[in-house]
């Protein structure tokens, strides 16, 4: 079929406002794209980042950055679903192939697909804004209006047509609800500390916020061999889950945990701290190099305001102790490689993902789930069409 | 003082237990009260002629114990103090030891010769003869002096009978697998062979994350003790290991292969660099015969596929650091020492512990001094 089709969609049409259930208008892929249905979605903080702004260009950069308004906005980053419809010059994937959202694409011919960095391909540069990676414009109308995708694939719809760059294909035998996690929250948390932060086997890691993120992160650092991981957040039911993870203690603040680890260390402090709370701010980042011991690395995951320019860091420590801080997006893995890999893993069960996902939600009731997910009740709530 | 030891006196002869002759420590070294000795296969190649080092000598390098004495000049060990020897020296100052590689300390060139670091001189004597020490240490014996350089201090909570075991099977298995061949989360590993060095690999091949290890060997009773390790198959030989590996790995094979039989073979290299994936990684950490000088292997495969094959002494670990590290692993219940003890003897058994290694019935016979 080709023609153009109908869906729903959750769209945001401003900062702090509940997502609106909008029919929307697709119209047919063009060369390199394809259609998806969605079949499940994780409500990640990131698009919560969306709705607070702390993921939104100020409106005098709009201008610069090519555009008239980043709303209106279709939500949803990570996702899985079954390819329905292939446009011409599609090779990866052929209709009924259960795939992965890659909320980065992978061109696989820019420099940094071409090193081994899928994460960082050119192609991310669009993520928020405009239309399709293939020729910038737009396939999904509201009212008429043209409406943006949030990282090109906009999980949080019935359907959606993206670009073959952001989609990877999947073994069938993989609930699409564990595909859909491994997208994005499993990916950069296993990622951040299995890989990003070079956990070793006998290391001390400290996880700073347990959420979706932060929970991976325990396990990555418990595959990595981790002797002790320390899981930092104030609300219970989340260290509770954590030790569930992997995690070998938990403290409800890094004050609280400042002590303790520096009792079971000897002094020496944590190998790896990992900053995975819900937003960071600057000023926290002076307990978390604290929680660092000598040569120790900092890895830094979570979304800070985009427009915040500050950070308590003692440079005189960070050069005399030898310590690093490193970003990382998407766990610092390759999609193409890595996501397969984690499924796997999950597969072999190694990785825990089934336990990740404490409620589903139907489309319509995406504004509860985000309530859940801010009262802290929830470690990942996940969208599931039928 | 007097002593006593078990004497190697020549190639393809049973120890010899016996009393020995031990002069007082000089400086820089050590009088150990011997507490417990692994029997590792390193002091089997001794007798077989496969080490080829200076007789007589003491054997055993994988050693714990109480520093008694201490010699002129020493001043980070008391009497009193636990100490595991590194079977290999670290002197913390050259090159090596100075760039994290303390596992290739240039005082392991004086290893062959088994006198002391310090003058070339010996301490042991028997039948009016000096007697070399099997990696400068001769833990086969109640007590020994040694240099410095090969005493690292453990915590006194510690247990003799397990912690000596951390001196050299351990970490070389431990590090074949972490350090050598970079086992990563997620990663295939196949484990050639399951004795004292092996069951270490495994053990951390499955702390670094390794998603399937495979573990070979011809022994039933090995293979089953693999699986306790935390081994996730097992196959008898290398060639049912690679119809093994291609089904489950779906063709890609093991990311990672570590080679720790009893005595490596060259002619069995292309079989096990058969078992590696594109880009595998092949560590050699058992000892072959010192005059070997011929392998198979394919070196257009090695090419095409970028296989690596890479060497590996004491687990490409550091002494001084993994020692305690692992020590603490342990201690906090995510290395198993206790399961590798297969079986304790007295000095006087120790030719009977060796009869166990070679039909296969030990992981690791453990000498216990009382």
């Amino acid at each position: 079929m080709s023609g153009i089709r109908k869906s729903k969609a959750a769209v945001l049409w401003g900062l702090n406002q509940q997502w609106k259930i909008e029919e929307i208008e697709i119209h047919p892929p063009k060369t390199g794209e394809v259609i998806v249905h969605w079949r499940a979605a994780g409500l990640c903080h990131s698009d919560e980042h969306l709705v607070t702004g702390d993921m939104v260009p100020p409106e005098e950069f709009w201008p610069l950055m090519g555009i008239e308004s980043f709303f209106p906005i279709i939500g949803g980053h990570e996702g899985a679903g079954v390819v329905v419809e292939v446009g011409p010059g599609v090779t990866s994937v052929v209709v009924g192939d259960h795939v992965s959202a890659s909320f980065v694409p992978s061109c696989g011919r820019c420099r940094y697909c071409s090193t081994g960095r899928q994460n960082l391909c050119d192609n991310g540069a669009k993520t928020f804004v405009g239309g399709m990676i293939t020729d910038d414009t737009h396939r999904h109308f509201v009212n008429g209006q043209p409406v943006t995708l949030m990282a090109k694939v906009g999980t949080f719809s019935e359907y959606a047509c993206v670009s073959e760059q952001s989609i990877i294909k999947v073994e069938k035998d993989i609930p699409l609800e564990c595909v859909a996690l491994v997208s994005c929250g499993v990916a950069t948390g296993w990622g951040s500390a299995a890989n990003r932060a070079g956990t070793q086997p006998g290391d001390t890691v400290a996880v700073v916020g347990i959420g979706g993120i932060g929970m991976n992160a325990v396990q990555g650092a418990r595959m990595a061999g981790a002797k002790r991981i320390i899981a930092i957040d104030p609300i219970e039911f989340k260290r509770e889950k954590a030790m569930e993870f992997g995690a070998t203690h938990t403290f409800p603040s890094m004050a609280d945990a400042m002590m303790s680890v520096m009792e079971m260390t000897y002094g020496q402090m944590a190998d790896r701290v990992i900053m995975t709370p819900g937003v960071l701010h600057g000023e926290m980042m002076t307990e978390a190099m604290n929680l660092a011991g000598k040569g120790s690395t900092v890895v830094i995951t979570a979304i800070s305001p985009m427009t915040s320019e500050t950070a308590n860091i003692n440079l005189f420590n960070l050069a005399m102790w030898n310590k690093e801080i490193k970003g990382t997006i998407f766990g610092s893995l390759n999609p193409r490689a890595d996501i397969p890999a984690l499924l796997d893993m999950y597969r072999a069960g190694q990785l825990k993902l089934d336990e990740l996902i404490t409620k589903t939600y139907k489309l319509e009731d995406i504004n509860e789930g985000y309530e859940a997910m801010r009262d802290g009740t929830n470690l990942r709530g996940v969208i599931v069409n039928a | 003082m007097k002593s006593k030891a078990a004497i190697l006196w020549e190639t393809n002869k049973p120890w010899s237990v016996e009393e020995i002759e031990l002069d007082d420590p000089k400086a820089g070294e050590v009088l150990v009260e011997m507490k417990a000795s692994g029997m590792c296969h390193s002091d089997e190649h001794l007798m077989t002629g496969d080490l080829p080092f200076a007789l007589p000598i003491i054997g055993g390098h994988e050693g714990a114990g109480i520093v008694r004495k201490v010699g002129e000049g020493v001043s980070w060990l008391a009497p009193g103090d636990h100490v595991v020897f590194g079977f290999i020296p670290s002197c913390g100052r050259c090159p090596s030891c100075s760039t994290g590689h303390q596992n290739l300390c240039d005082l392991g060139a004086l290893m062959g010769g088994g006198r002391q670091i310090t003058d070339g001189g010996s301490r042991h004597h028997a039948r009016g003869q000096e007697l070399g020490l099997m990696c400068l240490l001769g833990t086969f014996a109640h007590h020994t002096v040694v240099n410095e350089a090969s005493c690292i201090k453990v915590d006194d909570d510690l247990p003799f009978d397990k912690v000596c075991l951390l001196g050299c099977g351990v970490v070389t298995g431990w590090g074949s697998a972490v350090y050598a061949a970079e086992v990563k989360p997620g990663d295939t590993v196949a484990v050639v062979g399951v004795g004292g060095i092996g069951a270490n690999a495994i053990q951390g091949a499955r702390l670094a994350g390794a998603k399937r290890i495979i573990a070979i060997d011809p022994i039933e009773f090995k293979r089953e003790k693999a699986m306790e390790f935390g081994a996730t198959h097992t196959a008898a030989s290398m060639t049912d290991a690679l119809a093994l590996l291609q089904e489950v790995t779906w063709g890609t094979m093991a990311n990672k292969v570590i080679l720790t039989m009893g005595v490596g073979s060259g002619a069995l290299m292309a079989e096990a660099m058969a078992l590696a994936s594109k880009r595998g990684r092949v560590v050699v950490t058992n000892i072959h015969p010192a005059m070997e000088m011929g392998v198979t292997m394919n070196l257009l495969d090695v090419t095409l596929m970028e296989k690596q094959v890479v060497g590996s002494l004491f687990g490409s670990g550091n002494p001084r650091a993994d020692i305690p590290k692992l020590a603490g692993l342990y201690r906090e219940g995510q290395l198993d020492l206790d399961g590798l003890v297969t079986r304790t003897y007295s000095l006087e058994g120790v030719n009977d512990g060796y009869e166990a290694m070679r039909a296969g019935e030990n992981i690791r016979g453990v000498l216990v001094y009382e």
